[in-house]
């Protein structure tokens, strides 16, 4: 079998990046599990997990298919190997796939979601509904590009999963009727919805910071059950394309549905980029490797926010600069392109209000990490001390979109204000 | 005479390392003693201990197997837990050094219970509207509480700013929220 290609690249000064010449991000499981329990309270639990499935397979087919190209595969044995390959590279378990071009089945051990759900929530929560649609996703796909059937025409069902008591997850791949067709926001997508860059304050130190943990990520990959854990968290490279449809789907499915819990998803979208940035990026900052890398982190805001923004260039996230920094008063995050904001982009064009709802929930927690964080204490960043931020109800801090590069602005802006 | 205090009840008994007695049916913390050195957050244990004996008492209704004298005995690493309704309105819970005695226990905890009945008011449980105790239950419970009133309103349609008010919400709201929580909790039925 051909050797797995390590195909990742970054846009120069716009900090995005592409795995195969798919949009590609890093992102926890704090994050991967409040995004998709959000769509299914926003759309409902079948629509969701539909959405999820279908936004799933469209991502890693067009994944799959660049990934074959590059690696010169020419039987469906090897198309199938080299997808189990990558599953477990990017983090995400070990998926093994039985199948021909009517269907067949595939066994998921350790997958991220249904591992990770278990192990955050299980104890907490009975689950009645599988965890794994991206996976099912992933697994239609692969049979999809294995054997060369169209695009989004293999069906996957998850019919047990670790997250509801299973012994491991399983799915019935089955073929199916095409859904109406979504376009695609590939690399030349992305590079034709790109703003002019612009440095921020401190932008030596955050590009340094940067390409020293692109180097770091570079070697990152699934362990022996293809997970990533590292930094107090379950890591996975994922694909863009699949937080940006299922984000805007059910956004807009609420927006037509019940136009007064708008806020409420927003809210919730916003939730997934803190908790994810806070535990992340939080992780990052006291870890041995960003010791090594940087030095131990300090309680200088300043220190702490440049920190953050280069974990985001690195991450994949975009060019995210430093605008204003008045330590405990404002944080002004700003940056040419987002992730979200060019694939917005690509499938609207210019919308009425910022939807770059990551951006505003992550440059939130760099709030919050840069000033409610005792850094010298060394501190275990537990689910009590994320709790605690919350302690009297609203958070001491608030976010708010001044510009958005969705609405045809020149640039995404955040301001974060201290609010008591 | 005036009621004996609670301390003065309890007190004298060996080996207790604290009492919480709990106003049902909302759960709440009526009093409490503990020893000095505990550090107990008395309002979250009262708060957990009334809800485990309703669910035991409905679980116990559930097999056709529920009295009033029923009582929970918990045998955790280092505590000994007893934990009993008194009259309809309130859960008492001793919690005693995990090396006693059950039989010891048991002795101790009847003679307090004769007394304490004494030191209880006569409660008029206050008729707290469902959706609001529908709301606490959640907010107690879920998981990411800060997020959970969100998830709810997403659910169901019903605004955040309504669901801070839930004493207000009408019937097809309350049915409508207790289905969310339920799907938010993993519950088949809320009993509450």
């Amino acid at each position: 079998m051909p050797a797995t290609p390590s195909p990742r690249s970054y846009l120069p000064e716009h900090d995005l990046m592409f795995f195969g010449g798919v949009p590609a991000v890093y992102h926890c499981h704090h994050f991967n599990l409040f995004l998709d329990q959000t769509i299914d309270d926003a759309i409902g639990p079948q629509a969701g997990a539909a959405l999820r499935f279908t936004a799933a397979r469209a991502a890693s087919h067009d994944l799959l298919a660049g990934l074959a190209a590059r690696a010169g595969t020419s039987t469906p044995i090897e198309r199938l190997a080299l997808a189990q390959d990558t599953f477990a590279r990017m983090g995400h378990g070990r998926l093994g796939v039985t199948a021909d071009a009517r269907g067949g089945e595939a066994i998921g051990e350790w997958l991220h979601y249904g591992f990770a759900w278990r192990e955050k929530y299980g104890s907490v929560v009975r689950r009645t509904r599988p965890a794994d649609a991206f996976a099912a996703g992933f697994a239609a796909a692969a049979v999809e590009v294995a054997f060369g059937l169209p695009r989004e025409t293999m069906d996957a069902a998850e019919i047990e999963c670790i997250a509801t008591k299973g012994a491991r997850c399983r799915f019935t791949l089955t073929p199916g009727a095409a859904p109406p067709a979504v376009p695609s926001v590939g690399e030349a997508e992305v590079r034709a919805q790109l703003r002019p860059s612009f440095p921020g304050r401190e932008e030596q130190a955050i590009a340094k910071i940067a390409a020293g943990l692109r180097d770091f990520t570079a070697g990152v990959a699934g362990d022996a059950h293809g997970l990533v854990p590292a930094f107090g968290v379950l890591v996975t490279m994922h694909l863009a394309g699949y937080y940006n449809r299922i984000c805007c789907d059910a956004v807009r499915q609420v927006e037509a549905r019940a136009p007064q819990v708008v806020g409420a998803i927003e809210t919730l979208l916003r939730e997934s980029g803190h908790v994810c940035v806070f535990n992340t990026f939080g992780g990052i900052l006291l870890s041995p490797e960003w010791e090594g890398l940087v030095g131990p982190p300090d309680s200088d805001p300043a220190q702490i926010v440049v920190g953050c923004l280069g974990i985001a260039r690195a991450l994949g996230f975009g060019h995210w600069t430093l605008g204003e920094l008045a330590p405990g008063e404002r944080l002004v995050v700003r940056t040419p392109s987002s992730y979200e904001s060019v694939y917005s982009l690509a499938r609207y064009g210019k919308l009425p209000r910022p939807n770059e709802y990551f951006l505003q929930g992550a440059s939130l927690a760099i709030a919050q990490l840069a000033h409610r964080v005792d850094w010298k204490s060394r501190p275990q960043l537990t689910p009590e001390v994320y709790a605690a931020l919350f302690q009297g109800g609203e958070l001491p801090w608030k976010a708010e979109q001044t510009e958005s590069s969705s609405c045809g602005h020149p640039r995404s802006e955040v301001v974060v204000t201290r609010v008591a | 005479m005036a009621p004996p205090k609670l301390s003065e009840i309890v007190a004298d008994i060996p080996s207790l390392r604290g009492v919480f007695i709990t106003a049902m049916p909302d759960c709440l913390l009526y009093e409490a003693w503990t020893r000095s050195e505990e550090s107990w957050g008395t309002e979250d244990v009262a708060s957990y201990f009334g809800d485990l004996v309703r669910a035991n008492r409905e679980g116990l209704k559930a097999l056709k197997s529920w009295s009033a004298e029923m009582q929970i005995t918990i045998e955790s690493a280092d505590l000994l837990l007893v934990l009993r309704e008194l009259r309809s309105d309130f859960v008492v819970a001793f919690a005693f050094q995990r090396e006693v005695p059950l039989g010891m226990v048991r002795l101790h905890t009847k003679r307090a219970l004769d007394r304490l009945g004494a030191l209880l008011p006569a409660v008029e449980a206050e008729a707290r509207p469902r959706g609001a105790r529908i709301v606490a239950f959640l907010q107690k419970y879920a998981p990411d509480p800060h997020a959970v009133l969100q998830r709810v309103a997403l659910q169901t349609g019903i605004t955040v700013d309504t669901l801070h008010r839930p004493e207000a919400l009408d019937q097809g709201q309350v049915a409508l929220l207790e289905s969310a929580v339920k799907d938010v909790l993993g519950l088949q039925t809320l009993s509450i």
